[in-house]
This record gives C-alpha cells, sequence and structure tokens, in this order.
C-alpha cells in the first residue's frame, strides 16, 4: 500500500500534526497520529506517540493494540507479545487476540503456541474458522502450518492497521462532507477486518448522511450482527427509520437501543417522542421522566413533558415544568407564552 | 397534517452533521412541530488566517441558512433558537458576549448529536 504518495494522505497527515502540536494532550489525536505514521513507514516517531496516547491515557484499547502491531511490524516479538498476552487473559473470548497471538508465535517461529492460539480463534470466534478453512490452514477441524498456509498468514497481521488507517480517513473524509470518498475509504477497511463492527457502524453513518438510507441499514444490521450489544447501532438505525417515516420500525429499535444502553438520557428522550407521536401518552411521559433523573437539567425533556401534561390537561403538573424551564430560559417566550394560557 | 416529531428531530440531526457549523456544543429538541435548537454556535471551519470579521460574516451566513434548512424540514411549525453567543434582533443575528451567557447557564447538557 503506496499511501504516503497518496495527496490526501499527505493533506491529512500534515493537518493533523498540526492538531498534535495544538493539542499535545490528546490521546486520540496522539494516536491517530501514530497510526499515518506507521502507514508511512516511520516506525520509531510512531512508536513514541503511541507510547504518549498511553502515557495520557493507559487504558486506551486502540492505542495499545496498534502499539503491539506496531512491534510486530517492527519484529521485537516479546514486546508485542508483552501487549496481547494480558489483553488475551483480559478478553479470553476475544477469538481476534489469539488470532493475532497466533500470528505473532508463527512469525517468532514458535509454532506450537501458534496452533494453539488459532485453535482460541477458531473456538471463540466463527469468522476465523471461515478464515483458516479458506486460507487452507483448518483441514477436517486439525491446524496444518505447511509453508504456504505460514506465508499467507504472515501477511494478513497488517490488515489491522491499515483497516484503522482506512476507517480514520473515511472519517476524516466524511467530516469534510465528502462522503462518496468517506465511503470508499470505510469499505476498504471493511474488507481488511469484515469482523469489526465500528466500521459498518461508520459506513452507516455516512450512507445516511448521504441519504442512502437502504445502505445505511445495512451497514447497521451488520454492525448489530457482530455486536449485537451495541446500543447506538440500535438507536441509528432508528434514525434512519425515522428519515424513511418508517416510525414503528423506529420505535422497535430505539426501544432496542434504550434497553442496551439505559444510561443516555437522549436515547429516552427519542424514545418519548415515538410514543407521543403515536399517542402513547402514558409512556412518553414514563422515557421523558427516565431522561430527566438521568439529566435534570435536560432542558428539552422538560419542554416536551409540560407540553405532554398540558395536552392531557394536567395544569398544575404542566406549570410546575414550564416554571422550572423559564428558571433556566427566562427569555423563552414560547414557554411563557403557554405558562401565561395556563395559568 | 404535521409531521411526526420523532421524523423532525431525525431530519434535524442529518441536516445539522451535514452543514459547516460545529454541532459538538449545539443541542436541539422537537415539540408538536416547534424545533429547539440551543447552545453555543460556531462554524466548523472559520478562515485559517484568523481573519475575526470573516469569521462573523461566515456564521451569520451559516446562521441565516441554517434558519432555511429547518424551516424547510415538513412538519416544522416554528424554530427557537436559544443561542449563548447568537442572538436574533429585529430579523438581524448579532454577537453576544458569550462568557455572560454561559454564566447564566452553567448545567447545560451535552451535545445529543
Amino acid at each position: 500500500m503506496r499511501t504516503s504518495r497518496n495527496l490526501i494522505y499527505k493533506r491529512i497527515l500534515g493537518e493533523v500534526e498540526k492538531e498534535v502540536q495544538l493539542h499535545p494532550n490528546y490521546a486520540d489525536l496522539q494516536n491517530q497520529f501514530a497510526l499515518l505514521l506507521m502507514v508511512k513507514g516511520e516506525m520509531e516517531k510512531a512508536k513514541n506517540h503511541f507510547l504518549e496516547a498511553l502515557r495520557l491515557n493507559p487504558k486506551y484499547r486502540e492505542a495499545i493494540l496498534n502499539l503491539g502491531f506496531l512491534y510486530l511490524e517492527m519484529r521485537r516479538w516479546k514486546e508485542a507479545e508483552e501487549i496481547f498476552l494480558p489483553e488475551a487473559k483480559q478478553y479470553p473470548k476475544d477469538g481476534f487476540i489469539h488470532h493475532v497471538l497466533g500470528i505473532l508465535y508463527l512469525r517468532a517461529g514458535k509454532q506450537k503456541e501458534a496452533v494453539a492460539q488459532i485453535y482460541k480463534s477458531i473456538r471463540y470466534h466463527p469468522f476465523y474458522r471461515d478464515y483458516y478453512k479458506r486460507k487452507g490452514v483448518l483441514r477436517k477441524g486439525v491446524i496444518r502450518l505447511d509453508q504456504k498456509a505460514e506465508r499467507a498468514l504472515k501477511e494478513i497481521h497488517l490488515n489491522f492497521h491499515y483497516a484503522q488507517f482506512q476507517n480514520f480517513i473515511g472519517l476524516y473524509l466524511a467530516k469534510k462532507g465528502k462522503s462518496t470518498q468517506a465511503i470508499h475509504e470505510l469499505r476498504k477497511a471493511a474488507r481488511l477486518k469484515p469482523d469489526e463492527f465500528i466500521f459498518h457502524a461508520n459506513l452507516g453513518t455516512v450512507h445516511t448522511y448521504q441519504g442512502a438510507y437502504l445502505r445505511a441499514i445495512q451497514e447497521f444490521q451488520k454492525a448489530l450482527k457482530i455486536d449485537p450489544c451495541y446500543g447506538m447501532g440500535y438507536a441509528n438505525l432508528s434514525y434512519v427509520y425515522g428519515l424513511m417515516c418508517r416510525t414503528r420500525e423506529a420505535l422497535r429499535c430505539m426501544k432496542k437501543a434504550v434497553h442496551m444502553s439505559p444510561q443516555h438520557a437522549d436515547l429516552h428522550y427519542n424514545l418519548a417522542l415515538l410514543y407521543s407521536d403515536r399517542r402513547r401518552y402514558e409512556e412518553a411521559a414514563i422515557e421523558l421522566k427516565k431522561a430527566l433523573r438521568i439529566n435534570p437539567d435536560y432542558l428539552f425533556a422538560r419542554i416536551n413533558l409540560g407540553v405532554l401534561y398540558e395536552d392531557q390537561e394536567r395544569w398544575k403538573e404542566a406549570r410546575r415544568e414550564y416554571r422550572k424551564i423559564l428558571q433556566i430560559t427566562p427569555d423563552d417566550e414560547h414557554i411563557r407564552k403557554r405558562l401565561e394560557r395556563i395559568s | 397534517m404535521l409531521k411526526e416529531d420523532f421524523v423532525i428531530q431525525s431530519n434535524i440531526r442529518r441536516m445539522l452533521i451535514r452543514t459547516s457549523i460545529d454541532c459538538s456544543r449545539i443541542d436541539f429538541g422537537t415539540v408538536k412541530g416547534v424545533v429547539y435548537i440551543r447552545g453555543i454556535f460556531q462554524i466548523s471551519n472559520p478562515p485559517a488566517d484568523g481573519d475575526e470579521a470573516k469569521t462573523v460574516h461566515l456564521t451569520i451566513h451559516a446562521l441565516y441558512s441554517l434558519e432555511k434548512k429547518v424551516k424547510s424540514i415538513p412538519g416544522v411549525v416554528d424554530v427557537n433558537f436559544q443561542f449563548f453567543n447568537w442572538r436574533k434582533e429585529r430579523g438581524h443575528w448579532v454577537p453576544v458576549d458569550v462568557r455572560e451567557k454561559e454564566g447564566e447557564d452553567e448545567n447545560k447538557p451535552e451535545s445529543n448529536l
């Protein structure tokens, strides 16, 4: 991948470098910059920025994994192992980590350990079972590491950080409003690492903003198939159905989103809108109250609750909510008029 | 026929992200077709030379554009802007001293974008 020749890449590298100089204490910027340097081949410099990201935020998993891949790339097996082994202990069912450890041991000449890790990755992740079959490594349930298989496997360790890189470029282009180019880059990321839900979620988001709603739905559904606990995925699906005026499906998805991520006041607020639109006022009020319990200063939830009470002729409660709103925004003429009308 | 609030809300979410507005400090809600937009209004790509007059000009343009776009969403009956740093006076957008207004409302919720 000759990305250093790519004009977009060069421009992004320059802009991210400036950002890093402006905000040296942002771990995500340090990680992004290091990733760009790594793809450019500036390994030592990249390592320093990954380490800086981890000094700023020692639990930053993406930076931890990126650093691990950097060590792999630099053939520093021991340091790579020191990163991936604790990860495997912390996330024993993460097939991808076992897969990476398998590659690491294979490259380090430790075949026995490599086989053990590959078996684990197959056990915990159906994607890798198919993957190893396709590569001819898994035959009749047995791992066979002949020369050809070894060669194929040694190449694919690069996929992780290239995928991260394409994802980053895609997001960057999306922010600049270049949706078509962004989708192109994000698709590359998803092809390099098809089991990464966030790439599909990002593709779904960019398709949404582009107005390609059916494609957006497909991508969000792929993301949710990989990670069924991804609450925001259901919320995003719900917004897409909202844009298509398919509110029945929007309600179904938003309910799931709230179930998965009950701590998000905004999701309760959106669920309340869906209930209110269907004249299910009691359920709407319950969701608005939940949103306000999470965030008592959630102004819009309070406005909606006040209007809901007013519609139900619960004047006392409506007045109470309107007064609270006017304490926060005394200039709100809409609410003042509503309060005057029912006082 | 009135459009549903959730549909309006979804359209505003999409529209805000597609504009040149910094959405990280903006919050919005919809009640019976009335849209509320609140927070600190800034453009996402201010001029690189830091020219303040140019920034103000671009921001005013973005504000009028936002107003027009929100009103064009089917079902929207009114828009209520509550920006801490910009106010509409007699049909014109004028900047407001942010420090003064921010102090009035320190508990603004996180952006819901």
